[in-house]
Formats: structure tokens, sequence, C-alpha cells
């Protein structure tokens, strides 16, 4: 009997404790003027998003302070196509962060500077208005 | 002489011989040992985690399990939320880390 109330107590509290997690849902106003600006890309579906996902986001949102100039405009830039994401594909992105970071520094620095070669050529592409595959053609 | 010790021997000897006590020495000897029973019962620890010898008698029986019972689920309530705070914590710093990072966001998303 005794065994069987401490059970149901914890499993009562780990219940109630897990639903911290997604806390009310918090409209736009009465986010802080610290938050709007982080969240600022979202203004206008904040009130739609999930009470999980803002909850989410809000956390994230209050390390932006402490981003220097050109990390907040990356983290800006990339908001909206973040939380456009599944909770699933957010999850696989992460697991695949934490997999590129245990890649050897070297290695990693190979990766970013071959991306950046990427862009660099697209970004030229859609400068001159003519596709790499039209090129290759010629 | 030979003095071999046999206590299956001596078992039956002791048998055989209460057999032959009268009923009130029997009667006294059931009081005595149902007296000790009881008193073992009283010292026997509630669970591992007991408190020690000085809270024997200060308490009630059922209450120290109770407290011992209530500490336990405080300290799994507790750390499950240590838990999960550290899991919510490591979760915003790596969507920080790939929403500042130098390599684009589509590198990491299917």
């Amino acid at each position: 009997m005794c065994m069987k109330n401490l059970l149901f107590s914890a499993a009562l509290l780990l219940s109630l404790s897990g639903n911290s997690v997604s806390a009310a849902p918090e409209p736009w106003r009465s986010l802080s003027p610290a938050l709007q600006e982080a969240l600022a890309p979202l203004a206008q579906q904040w009130d739609s998003l999930s009470e999980t996902q803002q909850h989410r986001l809000l956390k994230t949102a209050k390390r932006y302070p402490h981003l220097t100039h050109e990390q907040k405009q990356r983290f800006l830039n990339r908001l909206t196509a973040w939380s456009k994401l599944t909770p699933e594909q957010r999850e696989a992105a992460r697991e695949k962060y934490r997999a590129f970071n245990k890649v050897p520094a070297e290695k990693r620095e190979q990766v970013k500077q071959m991306v950046k070669q990427e862009q660099e050529k697209k970004a030229q592409q859609s400068a001159s208005g003519v596709p790499e595959t039209a090129k290759s053609e010629k | 002489m030979n003095t071999k010790f046999d206590p299956i021997k001596i078992a039956k000897l002791l048998t055989h011989s209460t057999r032959q006590l009268d009923t009130s020495t029997l009667s006294a000897l059931a009081d005595a040992r149902n007296n000790a029973l009881k008193k073992l019962s009283v010292r026997s620890p509630v669970l591992t985690l007991s408190t020690g010898r000085w809270s024997h008698g200060l308490m009630p029986h059922s209450a120290q399990r109770w407290l011992v019972a209530g500490m336990l689920v405080a300290i799994l309530v507790f750390m499950a939320g240590y838990w999960q705070h550290a899991q919510e914590q490591q979760i915003s710093e790596i969507d920080v880390a790939i929403l500042t990072d130098e390599l684009p966001i589509e590198v990491f998303v299917d």
C-alpha cells in the first residue's frame, strides 16, 4: 500500500513537473522590448505559434543580448526559417550540429571553406544572371 | 572416551527432553520467545536509508516510513526537474549556435 502510494505520488509529481515545459502562451504584447527585438521576425505569427515553441524560442531569445552584432544579424535572418521547421526537423538539425562539432577542428574548417566557396559561386551566378548548368553546356 | 560432537544427536536429545517439560515451563518459554520477537520487529530498520538508532522510539514506525518515502519522492522530483532544466538549457544553447553559426542553416537542415 505504502509503495503504491509512493509510486503514485512520484508519477503525479513527475507529470506535473513535465508540464512545466509547456507554460501558458505568452501574447506578443506581454513580451519585454528586449525579447521583442530578438523575436522581431516572428512578430506577425507569434500568437499563432504553439506554447511549446514559444517557450523554446523565448529561452533562445534570452541569449540574444549576449551575441555580437554579426551573430545578431544571422540570428534574425534565420529565425523565420527555423520557426517554420517541424519539431522533428529541428531535432534532426540539432543532432547534425552535435555530430559536426565532434569532427576534428581541421576538418570542420575544411567544410566551412567548401561551403563558403559554394556560397560565393552561387552569389556570382545570381549576380550575373547565368546559372552554372547553362555555363557548362556552352 | 570418544566425545565426538554430533549436532543432530544433541538436537534430538533436546527435542526429547522438551517433551518431558511441564506445561507451565513450556508456556513461559513460548512467552519469552514471543516477547523477544516483538522487540526484534520494533528494532528492525524501516529501509536501508533509515535515519539510524536515535530515531527509534521517537516516531511511530509508519511515520518513519512516510518520512523516508516523502524524502525519496522529493529527491526524485528535484532530480527530474534539474535534469529537465539542464536539457532545456542544452537545447536552447544548440539552437542559438545553429542560428548564429558561420555555416548556413541549410547545412544542418534536410
